[in-house]
């Protein structure tokens, strides 16, 4: 590649020292950012561990059986995989609009609407007999669209009437499951289905296959492919540094002439897109059809994973798949340790809360530290 | 007159509103208070489910109902103080933080809630504001609960505290201008400690009015949003506390509109009527966001509006 | 809280006793002893950097000094907090206001008293605040929100808060920086009318001579942290006062301006309105021409709508009327239209407005040229090399001292953050500069080199609007000064033909 040998004849033009102090810079800043969370989730895990104690159940079974639940064997690693796959996609919906400097956490809402749409415009394709291949087109795009214009929204009300995006996102989500539930209740109700309200099934013959050789679905090689380029479209596009100008200081951003609203929004639009996917694939590749069903919970466990991952596209895929693996070994860990299964809501808050007390640790480790000349006072 | 629809329709409005409002006055004026101080909490959901939780366990075992709702309190205090502590220190992002307890508090609920979501526990009574009326439909239409009272009476302290005493005025200060706080001496990370815990312990009731009151039990439904909206409810209100018991009415009474008509037969669009008072919210954000008005009286120190 | 008149002989004295402070590797202070005789107006007078407000801060407790103790009227003072030094009699008036803006004055005063009350009866307070304000040499309103109090009414209100509270030694921290000539003239005269009547005793922290010679009677200079000379006013020349602030390095040559006729009008400003972030009105029909090769500096108090000019100008404020033409061309804030036209800018508070405090250096260098080539190829995609090539280069023409290009902006000191930004708006040609209390908290040594680097593009033909709070730098800059009052321009002339009185008495609004 051009860029390799050009930085490199570059840096080779430069002393090496200066090339060695660079590197170095770089590996300090960095490490300070894998350290501090890695650290952060190490404490969690002793804080949920002695939870555990306090309710007389044992910490090393609860982790076994984690372990086991979610990575021990073919199955398991399979279905964490399964898991992983909405995770990386909801937590790509908070790590995008996070750089712009917004914290967006409407992934849930945009799934579930991502979801139903594509279930919706299914049902005419199926019942016209469209190709499945057509259909899961139109399906997906339904998914993308609806889930960009639902996030879109609290973008464009950030960008023009300055509403805090946390709070209108997540009322969002609130509307859009509440609409969800208006319509599969009532007018696209499927009346042959007595049990659980849902929209008509697509049925087998048009649902989306497994990744050949596997049992895990698409979505998952979606879901890695959009992180690689959301993270090449970040680190190494115009837009991308536009972008982290703007999240970095919308001040400056707006002195450099960037159009902040226009990033902002398009930020949104991105974010929706990959939560509406990840409801697509919840209802072409898994259930088939639009119900409750479709509010369960990845949007909010992938606003962690995205604080865990600092954002970073790239890094989100293996938090993701640790996360999936918690989920995963969700049932396993409830049926034989006897607990509620509300016990994966509790280690998620906690180290939720544990991990972003520890943004506090940032900048105090002389050990990461390069300062330059200091200035009188 | 008893049969008149129309009637029925709007006194149950008028009592559902009252009723429905309880918990919204409660979370409201325990954000008025931390963010007046300058910290937002958007955990208050977290807060509000988790003391609605603790008010049916503590009624349960304990067979009072008042109890739970103290219990209420304290878990809404303790979570308020998380909220506290962890927000003064440096670089903490306090908006990231009330999502992360909001997760957090609500987990904490359905985990140790399993086990009520069957039981009875005893109930808080009421009182009926209608008695005078001789209409029994109009006599159980109004009638409301001792928290309703407590709730106004709180925002009427409130008010008169922040302008005629000191504590009053020292969380105005912190909330407006820690610089200013601190050089008269004022330990704001202290204040906005004390706001927080207390704003807790009052979402905390607010919670034990779902479970012990109306609708009066507990199960993994029955908040959602009701404590983000109060936050939206806040910045609504400008801070005002007796304006936050007027804005907690008017969602009670959007609140109250779905239960009024199925009162009397109309059942469609249940969940339109649902979501009903989250497009409200969204709306009076989106309003007052741009407002002028708003924007003059937001404590200087707040970082949701900055 | 006393409502008894005032006595002779309140005032207090002060002496500090080898006061040192240290942070990390730097001397704040060394070894400092002064005494501020009772009743007097003494100068703390230095650079930006000398140690001023580190040593009042030690005296005030908000630092706890290393080595060394504070005498008040001779005895041993233990002061460990602000409270302390309150008690002891103590107060400051800083720089930027410490009092409430949603409170009113009312209750601001009274909150400010340690033994302000749990419950507070506002009949008693007030009649006890209008005997207080009877006493005073002058009144503010005490019913109307700080908010809405002009600068000027704010800095008397902080001055009476002291006098309510019974401080006996005052410490102004650069009172005058937001005050018109007029209004510090009148302050600082009410304040040494005070002094000379032992009522109360007052250190002025400035680095202003002319007000060093106007009101005070004695002066202490620091120079890098050490006491390096004083003495009464009146036996030492402005001169001398200005070698012991300076010492004897060797100063770069001053910025040297190369004679020219102006050219032809480069920037007009024609009936700008905008509202500031209250939506009140900031910018009231404000019109300017600024011609190529030549510097107009805008002379004002802080407040009167400069803050939002620039903003305007540099596209982070939209306008609500009027026109900007540049090069007859109008003007509209995007990306294309800066480079096109080659507006760059230096705004005021560079970590706040123009840098990304956590992105690298290079990167900062980087941020008028990451869309073009050579770091961008076919428009949209980013190569590093070039980046990181062009910044090398920057930082060696600059001097910017960093460790590495990769070092975050954040970590580095304040003059090589401005030497950062300057790097990269002044690196290509320029047309119209927009500077704004560019030199602001710097040291001396950058103060000097960032207003050669103006110089020299006035010199080279760019049209530059220099912005400042501080006259003595529009006085040494400008081509033609310009005076913005009450969000206008309502005076201009070229230098030659203007005093410092006038420009003051149209700062002040006449």
């Amino acid at each position: 590649m051009v860029d390799v040998a050009e930085s490199l004849i570059v840096t080779a033009i430069g002393p090496p020292k200066d090339r060695w102090i660079d590197f170095s810079v770089r590996f300090r800043t960095g490490a300070e950012y894998v350290v501090i969370p890695l650290f952060a989730l190490a404490l969690s895990g002793l804080l949920f561990a002695l939870f555990l104690l306090v309710l007389g159940k044992s910490p090393t079974q609860f982790f076994e059986l984690v372990v086991r639940g979610g990575f021990g064997t073919a199955f398991s690693i399979q279905n964490t995989l399964q898991r992983s796959a909405p995770l990386i996609l909801t937590a790509l919906a908070v790590a995008v609009p996070a750089r712009i400097g917004l914290v967006m956490i409407g992934g849930e809402g945009a799934l579930v609407l991502g979801g139903f749409a594509s279930a919706v415009i299914a049902i005419p394709l199926v019942m016209g007999k469209a190709s499945p291949a057509v259909t899961l087109i139109v399906m997906a795009s339904a998914g993308i669209v609806t889930g960009a214009l639902w996030v879109g929204i609290a973008g464009i009300l950030r960008h023009a009437r300055g509403v805090n995006e946390t709070i209108s996102s997540l009322l969002l989500t609130y509307i859009g499951i509440a609409v969800m539930n208006f319509f599969v209740e009532g007018s696209l109700r499927d009346l042959t289905n007595p049990n659980k309200p849902s929209t008509m099934p697509i049925g087998e013959a048009y649902m989306m296959g497994k990744i050949t050789g596997t049992e895990v679905h698409w979505g998952l090689a979606v879901g890695i492919l959009l992180a690689i380029t959301l993270h090449i479209l970040l680190s190494r596009t115009t837009f991308g540094f536009a972008v982290r100008l703007s999240g970095g200081n919308p001040r400056a951003a707006l002195a450099q002439g960037l159009p902040v609203g226009k990033l902002v929004v398009g930020c949104c639009l991105i974010a929706g897109a990959c939560a509406g996917i990840a409801g697509f694939f919840e209802v072409a590749a898994i259930q088939g059809r639009a119900n409750a069903s479709l509010a369960a919970g990845y949007g909010f466990t992938g606003i962690l994973v995205s604080f865990l991952a600092r954002h970073n596209p790239l890094a989100i895929i293996p938090v993701a798949i640790l996360f999936g693996g918690i989920v995963a070994s969700g049932g396993l860990v409830q049926r034989r340790m006897d607990m509620p299964d509300a016990t994966v809501l509790v280690l998620q808050g906690l180290t939720f809360v544990v991990l972003l007390t520890s943004e506090t640790l940032y900048g105090r480790f002389k050990i990461f530290q390069v300062k330059g000349a200091v200035d009188r006072t | 007159m008893s049969d008149n629809p129309f009637l029925i329709v709007l006194v149950a409005m008028v009592g559902g509103a009252l009723r429905v409002s309880t918990p919204f006055m409660f979370v409201a004026l325990g954000e008025c208070l931390t963010e007046k101080s300058g910290r937002v909490n958007l955990g208050l959901e977290g807060t509000l489910v988790l003391g609605a939780m603790c008010a049916y366990a503590i009624s349960f075992h304990t067979g009072s109902p008042w109890l739970g709702v103290l219990a209420a309190g304290g878990a809404g205090a303790w979570l308020g103080a998380i909220h506290g502590y962890v927000c003064k220190l440096p670089r903490v992002n306090d908006i990231a933080i009330g999502i992360a307890m909001m997760l957090f508090g609500t987990g904490v609920a359905f985990f140790f809630g399993k086990a009520y979501i069957q039981p009875s526990a005893p109930r808080l009574g009421s009182f009926s504001l209608g008695g005078w009326t001789g209409s029994p439909q109009i006599e159980t239409a109004l009638e409301v609960n001792a928290l309703l009272i407590v709730g106004v009476a709180t925002a009427l302290l409130m008010a008169w505290a922040f302008a005629n005493t000191k504590w009053g005025l020292i969380v105005r200060m912190s909330g407006d201008s820690a610089p200013a706080a601190r050089a008269m001496g004022v330990s704001v990370d202290l204040v906005r400690f004390f706001s927080t815990t207390a704003g807790g312990f009052l979402a905390g009731i607010g919670g034990a009015f779902l479970s012990l009151y109306y609708p009066g039990s507990w199960n993994q439904g029955l908040s959602s949003g009701q404590g983000l909206m109060a936050v939206a409810l806040v910045i609504f209100a400008r801070w005002d506390p007796v304006r936050c018991v007027l804005a907690a009415l008017l969602f009670g009474a959007a609140g109250a509109i779905g239960p009024a008509l199925q009162s009397v037969g109309i059942t469609q669009g249940y969940y339109f009527f649902n979501a009903a008072p989250y497009i409200l919210t969204l709306i009076i954000m989106t309003i007052s966001a741009g407002s002028k008005r708003a924007m003059r009286d937001v404590p200087g120190e707040l970082s949701i509006t900055k | 809280m006393s409502v008894a008149a005032h006595s002779a002989g309140r005032a207090m004295s002060l002496q500090t006793v080898g006061m040192t402070k240290v942070f990390g590797p730097l001397v704040a202070l060394d070894d400092v002893s002064i005494t501020v005789e009772a009743g007097s107006f003494h100068a703390l007078l230095g650079e930006n950097g000398a140690g001023k407000s580190t040593l009042v801060k030690c005296v005030m407790g908000f630092y706890s000094a290393d080595k060394g103790e504070v005498l008040l009227d001779g005895k041993g003072a233990l002061i460990r907090n602000p409270r302390d030094a309150r008690a002891c009699g103590i107060g400051m008036v800083y720089q930027h206001f410490t009092l409430v803006p949603s409170l009113t004055g009312a209750e601001n005063l009274v909150m400010s008293r340690a033994d302000a009350p749990s419950v507070i009866d506002w009949k008693k307070e007030r009649r006890a605040l209008d005997q207080f304000l009877d006493r005073m040499p002058f009144r503010v309103p005490l019913d109307v929100q700080v908010s809405a109090l002009a600068a000027g009414e704010k800095q008397k209100l902080e001055i009476l808060k002291l006098l309510y509270l019974d401080q006996r030694l005052l410490i102004l921290d650069e009172p005058t920086s937001v005050l018109t000539p007029g209004e510090a003239d009148e302050m600082l005269g009410l304040l040494k009318g005070m002094a000379q009547r032992k009522d109360i005793t007052v250190i002025m922290i400035t680095h202003k001579f002319r007000e060093v010679r106007a009101f005070a009677d004695e002066v202490t200079v620091l120079r890098r942290g050490k006491m390096v000379g004083g003495g009464e006013v009146a036996d030492l020349s402005t001169e001398d006062m200005a070698r012991m602030m300076i010492g004897d390095t060797q100063i770069r040559e001053r910025a040297v301006r190369a004679e020219r006729q102006p050219g032809p009008v480069t920037l007009e400003l024609v009936a700008l309105y905008a509202d500031d972030d209250d939506g009140l009105p900031a910018l009231e029909q404000v019109n300017l021409k600024v011609h190529a090769g030549e510097i107009l500096g805008i002379a004002g108090v802080s407040g009167n709508g400069q803050s939002q000019l620039v903003e305007v100008l540099s596209g982070q404020r939209p306008l609500t009327d009027g026109r900007i033409i540049i090069k007859e061309e109008p003007f509209e804030p995007t990306r294309n239209t800066f480079h096109r036209m080659k507006l760059f800018g230096l705004p005021e508070e560079p970590l706040k407005n123009a840098t990304v405090p956590r992105m690298t250096v290079a990167e900062n260098l980087a941020f008028r040229t990451f869309d073009r080539p050579p770091t961008a190829k076919l428009g949209w995609w980013l190569s590093p090399g070039p980046m990181r090539a062009k910044a090398r280069e920057l930082i060696a023409r600059y001097r910017i001292k960093t460790p590495s290009p990769e070092t975050e902006v954040a970590n580095l000191s304040g003059g090589n953050i401005q030497r950062t930004v300057l790097a990269r708006e002044l690196a290509s040609e320029v047309d119209v500069l927009i500077a704004a209390n560019p030199c602001f908290g710097l040291d001396f040594a950058s103060v000097v080199e960032i207003r050669a680097r103006i110089m020299e593009q006035r010199n080279r033909g760019a049209a530059v609007l220099l912005v400042s709070e501080d006259l003595d730098e529009i006085l040494e800059m400008a081509d033609r000064v310009a005076v913005m009052s009450g969000g206008t321009i309502n005076y201009v002339a070229p230098l030659g033909e203007t005093d410092r009185a006038t420009i003051g008495k149209h700062m002040a609004g006449h």
